[in-house]
């Protein structure tokens, strides 16, 4: 008995065995539906700098994007971007993007993350030296996150094992670089990387897909060798300080339009063609090559302008959702964003009653309480309006009805608050109020605590919660809010991700008082590493943001207000500063021809801001 | 009395304690020892069965056994050393290239009207170079073990043997050896878990060349190079194949290191633009 079933234990392990074997080797047929096996990225890996090593170490010539699939909006901001930008206080500490951050020197490090129970693989970490880009690949097939959530230098990555490669697909990445001379990488490109191992031999493929600054995807390889020991040289630290002393904050280096003293340098030196070096699809087909034998410097010239036509619309998707429901995102702390309903909508709970900042345009009004209410049991104590338009104020009266509070009526705090036991407290600027007053608003949603000074001021559910006036910013009656103990800042419409700044000059709205108040913005941000993280931002419409949106933003507002006054001065009238495209850098991400906001309506009001300056 | 039925009670016991101890000790063995053996033996049967393909039948022909697909047309996509490529650079401009000080004085001295003169204008379509140079390939087998990739730049051959290599090489493209690279353990078994990778890429081996050109500037290899290479076709969720061509370029004469690189190609459906066309020295 004994005997036998030894031989029945022999033959089964006999048979595993082969199987093992035998009918391992050639896997599972593609597309079996079964997961294709993983290889170890494991361990310490260091680039091999032999291709493009003037780009990656002592870094490119300006204007050099050859081969970059490249349109105009791209060559134009590199031509703009002055290497002094880098001097800028918040820029000093700017990281890299995933995939130029692994195109960079220095070293990396791969290693797995387990479930310690089950050992399935949940994440592939990647960190870079260069800028300590510290990454996580999910492999545990998680979703990626909405459009509204935050974006980092990272990116969201998740992958799979597809044949003999890692594949990776990024979105969620900040705006920063496809080249470190300025040419752009925008906040909607998207990656689709390939690491492939060949024994000690790392190849990483990327594929960048960029509808705001690509014609098409731009594929570059990178060849890894993995170190046998670890070189102990892992740090990057950066801290940002002052460089240059007495500079206005509303000054961002840049060259104006077809003004980049440097442009013809890189042609003078090597002796090529300027229409080749400023990039373009064409440039990366071999067929070029025959060009750069016949290209003149007219042609090359032609592209360092903007082209006479109508401007491109913006080529961004709408991180907004539109589905009719409200969409909840945990902020920090106490603190959530509430989407979904026109404009972001901000809320603070705890003991003491729901905080919300902006009430979106209330045509969601009783989802948004109902969300509210699923935040918190407590009535709605407080409203905050940052500033009196209708996206962000359509929701006043309900909420503020859903705040009535029959246990305080008649007692002592009635004395204090105006609304208080029968609603919500709606706080804004005076001017907020007087505008909605004029307006003909429902009388139930227009504020009744109203501040006239700079700053007001208020303690709630373990924060202190500060509003602060941009007195000709949107309009005159601007606020930004801050949440001191979770550190957030809601911006209202001073600042979006979804379009060029809304500057209504009629109603005391000016390009000035917008730069005013981004820089305003980014005198309270503090960020955590490396430019990223910490404060958290959260603009009138658009996804969550740190200080980096913030700063990019000011630089385009900045920059098209040093554009338009040097057409100004030079006498240009409104149409020709319209002619001229000073925002044709920005047009594939901002721009519109039609809809409320249009790029023409935007220049009008930048232009008209700066012929007659506010008081 | 008592006392004795006690100590024969213990006598027994433990003599049968010893019995089973010995019982137990030939168990060890036979657990231990004939699944080991009839492992063993097995492992080394499957591993001759298998090595010559499922089934224990004859081996597949590598362009049946390929576990990717290289063939088509595939056109350079120059987004890297772009000024290096699209162009010949000037003499003396080394770009990225470790050529130790023997390398660099030869390049020092490069003279494509000499080069021209000895017939010698295809010194950068060499093995270890043609790869750099934009143009498009066309990949085809020649017959069921060797795979063609033709080059229209410089109109170059490279053939690439995964049986016995024909020829004697010592010409620009040398002699090239191929398999098929699969991610595997060393000792050719793994126990239990998921089966290897049904990926896999063509691994290349190329000796014997003419001394040549890694670049069109006259960055010199020579005869002594050995080129590796690793072909890997990655398909991209939007429908693009790239062809990516991991090099290490290994020449104790004129290089400090070994010389890596990894040059992409986008499929195209059809021909378009392939135009085959001469050497250039310049």
């Amino acid at each position: 008995m004994r005997r036998t079933f030894l031989l029945y234990l022999t033959v089964l392990l006999g048979v595993v065995v082969f199987s093992q074997v035998c009918f391992g080797q050639g896997g599972p047929p593609a597309g079996a539906g079964r997961p294709t096996p993983g290889f170890d990225l494991s361990g310490y890996w260091t680039a091999a700098i032999h291709e493009d090593a003037l780009e990656r170490g002592g870094g490119p010539e300006t204007a050099d994007y050859g081969g970059f699939p490249i349109n105009e909006a791209a060559r134009l901001f590199g031509l703009s971007y002055n290497v002094s930008r880098v001097t800028l206080r918040h820029h000093q500490c700017d990281g890299y993007v995933a995939p130029y951050s692994v195109r960079s020197i220095g070293n990396a490090r791969a290693w797995e993350e387990r479930d310690p129970h089950t050992q399935r693989l949940i994440a592939i970490h990647w960190y870079n030296q260069t800028f300590e880009g510290s990454r996580t690949i999910w492999m545990d097939g998680r979703p990626h996150p909405p459009p509204y959530a935050p974006h980092t230098w990272m990116g969201f990555s998740t992958g799979t094992f597809v044949g003999n490669a890692l594949v990776v697909q990024a979105t969620h990445i900040k705006q920063g670089w496809l080249r470190r001379n300025g040419l752009p990488e925008s906040d909607q490109a998207t990656t689709v990387e390939f690491f492939v191992r060949h024994g000690d031999h790392l190849t990483y493929t990327s594929v960048i897909t960029d509808p705001v600054y690509l014609t098409e995807p731009v594929v570059r390889t990178t060849d890894f060798a993995r170190q046998p020991v670890d070189h102990g040289n892992w740090l990057f630290a950066c801290d940002d300080g002052e460089q240059i002393f007495g500079r206005a904050q509303d000054q961002v280096p840049n060259y104006l339009l077809g003004q980049n003293p440097f442009v013809k340098e890189q042609g003078e030196k090597y002796k090529i063609p300027m229409l080749g070096y400023l990039g373009g699809p064409e440039t990366m087909y071999p067929e070029f090559a025959a060009k750069m034998r016949t290209a003149t410097d007219a042609e090359g010239l032609a592209r360092t302008r903007p082209a006479a036509g109508a401007p491109p619309t913006s080529r961004a998707i709408d991180p907004e959702p539109h589905d009719g429901d409200i969409h909840v995102l945990p902020l920090r702390n106490n603190v959530y964003l509430l989407l979904g309903d026109g404009g972001n909508i901000v809320v603070q709970v705890g003991d003491e009653g729901a905080f919300v900042v902006d009430t979106g345009t209330g045509a969601l009004a009783a989802k948004t309480i109902a969300a509210i209410r699923k935040l918190s049991d407590k009535p709605i104590q407080f409203v905050a309006n940052t500033g009196y338009r209708p996206d962000h104020t359509g929701g006043n009266a309900a909420l503020r009805a859903a705040g009535a509070d029959p246990s305080v009526v008649g007692s002592f705090f009635a004395l204090g608050f105006a609304d208080a036991g029968i609603g919500a407290t709606i706080m804004a600027h005076q001017n907020v109020q007087n505008h909605m007053y004029a307006l003909k608003m429902p009388a139930a949603g227009i504020p009744s605590d109203t501040f006239l000074d700079e700053r007001r001021r208020h303690f709630h559910n373990g924060d202190a919660i500060e509003m602060f006036q941009e007195p000709s910013a949107v309009t005159d009656a601007d606020s930004i809010v801050q949440f001191r103990r979770a550190d957030i800042i809601v911006t209202g419409d001073i600042f979006t991700t979804t379009q060029f700044p809304f500057i209504d000059v009629q109603n005391g709205g000016s390009v000035q008082g917008e730069i005013k108040a981004l820089n305003d913005i980014l005198n309270r941000t503090v960020y955590q590493h490396e430019s990223e993280g910490g404060t958290i931002v959260i603009p009138g419409h658009g996804y969550v943001c740190d200080e980096h949106e913030v700063v990019e933003y000011r630089d385009m507002v900045a920059i098209v207000r040093d554009r338009v006054q040097a057409l100004i001065k030079n006498g240009a009238t409104l149409e020709q500063v319209k002619t001229a495209r000073p925002t044709a850098d920005y047009d594939s991400r901002y721009g519109a021809t039609s809809g409320p906001w249009t790029t023409a309506m935007f220049v009008e009001a930048v232009y008209n801001s700066l012929k007659q300056p506010p008081k | 009395m008592r006392r004795n039925v006690i100590d024969s009670t213990l006598e027994d016991a433990y003599y049968r304690l010893l019995e089973a101890e010995e019982e137990l000790d030939q168990v060890r063995t036979t657990v231990y020892a004939a699944p080991t053996l009839t492992i063993a033996i097995l492992i080394s049967t499957a591993t001759g069965i298998c090595a010559q393909g499922r089934g224990g039948g004859p081996p597949q022909p590598p362009r049946v056994a390929a576990p990717v697909d290289l063939t088509g047309y595939w056109v350079s996509l120059v987004t890297e050393d772009w000024r290096y490529r699209m162009m010949t650079p000037p003499k003396g401009d080394f770009g990225s290239v470790p050529l130790n000080m023997d390398g660099q004085k030869l390049a020092q001295s490069w003279d494509p009207a000499k080069d021209e003169a000895a017939g010698n204008q295809c010194k950068a379509y060499g093995a270890a170079g043609l790869l750099r140079i934009p143009g498009r390939l066309h990949v085809t087998w020649q017959d069921d073990s060797t795979l063609k990739v033709e080059a229209d730049a410089g109109t170059q051959t490279r053939l690439f043997y995964f049986g016995p290599p024909q020829g004697q090489g010592g010409d620009w493209q040398g002699i090239s050896t191929a398999s098929w690279d699969r991610s595997r353990s060393p000792l050719g078994f793994q126990f239990f878990g998921a089966p290897p990778s049904a990926g896999g890429s063509m691994a290349s081996v190329t000796t014997k060349l003419k001394p040549g050109y890694l670049g069109k500037n006259g960055l010199p290899y020579s005869a002594n190079t050995v080129v590796t290479e690793y072909w890997d076709r990655l398909d991209v969720p939007n429908g693009d194949s790239l062809l990516v061509v991991s090099t290490e370029v290994v020449d104790p004469t004129y290089l400090a290191q070994p010389f890596w690189t990894s040059t992409h190609f986008k499929k195209q459906n059809d021909a378009t633009g392939w135009n085959p066309t001469p050497c250039s020295a310049r």
